[in-house]
């Protein structure tokens, strides 16, 4: 034995229940709760996957237990981030990257929609204003450009 | 004519630089998360810091030998730059400012006068108080002159490590400096111990950018150090902690247990009794931790921690922890953090004998009529 690759390294997952490790179990039950609290209050709610002690096991354990929904959403601002829909309606998984593409966080949302999606009313407010800008300085523009012609 | 940088809100920073409200709020998350918050935090952090002014922040470096400053550089969320840039107004750094000697030293008088009563004050290092303060001097100034000045007008008081936490390794025996922590020296401020040989970079940047975003000292266990970062042990959130339930530990670093993950509580990890958020946060942008490597936790961020035995000597061991527990520097130590703790709650209590016996050898307080 010479070389790293060459030592044998097996790690071993605690005892699991059903199938699944304990942690992904409370994670779901969890969920149970947040989507009836949504269903019957409109109450959002968040976990934050990078705040839980699971092993790489669990987290390919619990996305294979939500698995794939319909809708999935791209955020291009300061990196992409990527909003999936699992196959539980209502339940986000959403991962945040940097521009080098590192995952900065990790967290499964349990909305209609994330919020970080919805435009905000004070950006809307000033999506109308540079618009009329706009406008105003291509009317302005072109009226310039006609009393030239004329002289 | 637009305002000038220092004068605007942190949002509008932000927008002038590009970033966008979802990106903002997006930092915000990734801040959240890596500070171990509650995850509705994130959006709560980027509503307050968009209409804030950036805080005048004043870095002071004693007795230390820049492990937690380099700590500090590798911040990933929020990365060093990003904060220092868009967040805070570093004011002064020795470390990282261009300008040198009188200028340097000017700098940092500018900064104290005009943000008096309103600038965060970082210290990094232990205070060395043996020889009249001469161990540690910058501009003809000892470190202990220099901390109890730039005190007085500070808001509050971060302690980046655990040599201005707890006094750290300058204060283990024999201690030849007479070296102690800022909350042995300062009294009568808020001070928030950010521990750690070095501190994980991210509860550096999350101590202070949590400060800045509420304006409030954050909920601090008893040695001063935010529950956020410092409310659970590491033991409690180990991935191998599965291991030790069922009673599974390597003997050795190469036995069958160390190469199947088992627990490594037999090879003197200190996991059970060291309050820290390695095994969320992790290191290196959230890639591992010691014990993800193998090596059991030598429980640097709790105080007296190199005095207190091997660092391989299990926590059952007959003698480990009894010379930390006993050693009256860290009899004081306790005393000295609860003084800390009495002024952020402003209930400063009477004090015990023994920190009266200590000051009255060391006459270094500020106000000495808050003991």
């Amino acid at each position: 034995m010479s070389r790293l690759s060459e030592i044998a390294v097996r790690v071993e997952g605690p005892t699991r229940v059903g199938g699944l490790g304990g942690g992904v179990q409370a994670v779901l039950s969890e969920l149970v709760g947040m989507l009836e609290a949504l269903a019957s209050h409109g109450q959002c709610a968040t976990i934050d996957l990078r705040s839980l002690p699971m092993s790489p096991h669990d987290r390919i354990e619990l996305q294979s237990a939500l698995g794939d929904g319909e809708v999935q959403a791209n955020l291009t601002a300061d990196g992409v981030s990527t909003l999936r829909e699992t196959a539980l309606c209502g339940v986000w998984w959403v991962e945040h990257r940097d521009h080098e593409g590192k995952l900065i966080a990790e967290l499964i949302e349990v909305s209609t929609i994330p919020a970080i999606l919805a435009a905000s009313l004070i950006d809307v407010a000033a999506s109308a204003r540079t618009l009329r800008e706009r406008l105003s300085v291509g009317r302005n523009g072109s009226e310039r450009t006609d009393h030239a012609t004329r002289n | 004519m637009p305002p000038a940088t220092d004068d605007l809100a942190v949002g509008e920073m932000l927008r002038r630089h590009g970033v966008s409200r979802r990106g903002f709020i997006k930092y915000c998350t990734s801040v959240a998360s890596a500070m171990a918050l509650p995850p509705w935090m994130g959006p709560a952090m980027a509503q307050q810091l968009h209409g804030a002014l950036r805080p005048s922040v004043i870095y002071l470096s004693f007795q230390e030998c820049t492990g937690c400053f380099e700590s500090f550089t590798r911040s990933f969320a929020p990365t060093m730059e990003n904060l220092i840039f868009n967040v805070i107004s570093l004011d002064y750094d020795d470390t990282l400012m261009a300008a040198a000697g009188d200028a340097a030293e000017s700098a940092l008088a500018k900064a104290m006068h005009d943000n008096f009563g309103k600038y965060v004050l970082i210290i990094d290092g232990s205070v060395p108080t043996g020889a009249g303060g001469g161990y540690c001097t910058a501009g003809g100034k000892s470190a202990v002159d220099t901390l109890r000045e730039a005190a007085k007008g500070s808001a509050a008081i971060i302690c980046v490590g655990t040599c201005s936490s707890f006094g750290g390794i300058p204060f283990a025996d024999p201690n030849p400096t007479d070296a102690w922590p800022v909350s042995a020296i300062v009294s009568g401020k808020p001070i928030i111990n950010v521990s750690g040989c070095p501190p994980i970079p991210e509860v550096i940047t999350g101590t202070m950018l949590q400060f800045v975003t509420t304006g409030k000292v954050p909920d601090l266990d008893e040695h001063l150090r935010p529950k956020a970062f410092f409310g659970t042990t590491i033991h409690d959130r180990c991935y191998r902690r599965p291991f030790y339930d069922q009673g599974k530990f390597a003997k050795t670093f190469d036995d069958e247990g160390a190469r199947n993950g088992w627990c490594l509580y037999e090879l003197g990890c200190k996991g059970p009794t060291t309050y820290n958020a390695c095994a969320t946060t992790k290191w290196n942008g959230g890639t591992s931790f010691p014990i993800e490597s193998g090596h059991g936790c030598i429980g640097c961020s709790e105080p007296g921690f190199w005095d207190k035995g091997s660092l391989y000597a299990p926590l059952s061991a007959p003698d480990w922890g009894k010379a930390g527990e006993s050693s009256p520097r860290q009899v004081m130590e306790i005393a000295a953090a609860g003084i800390g703790a009495g002024a952020v709650l402003g209930v400063v209590s009477a004090g015990s004998g023994r920190l009266r016996q200590y000051r009255s050898e060391h006459p270094l307080d500020t106000e000495p009529e808050d003991i």
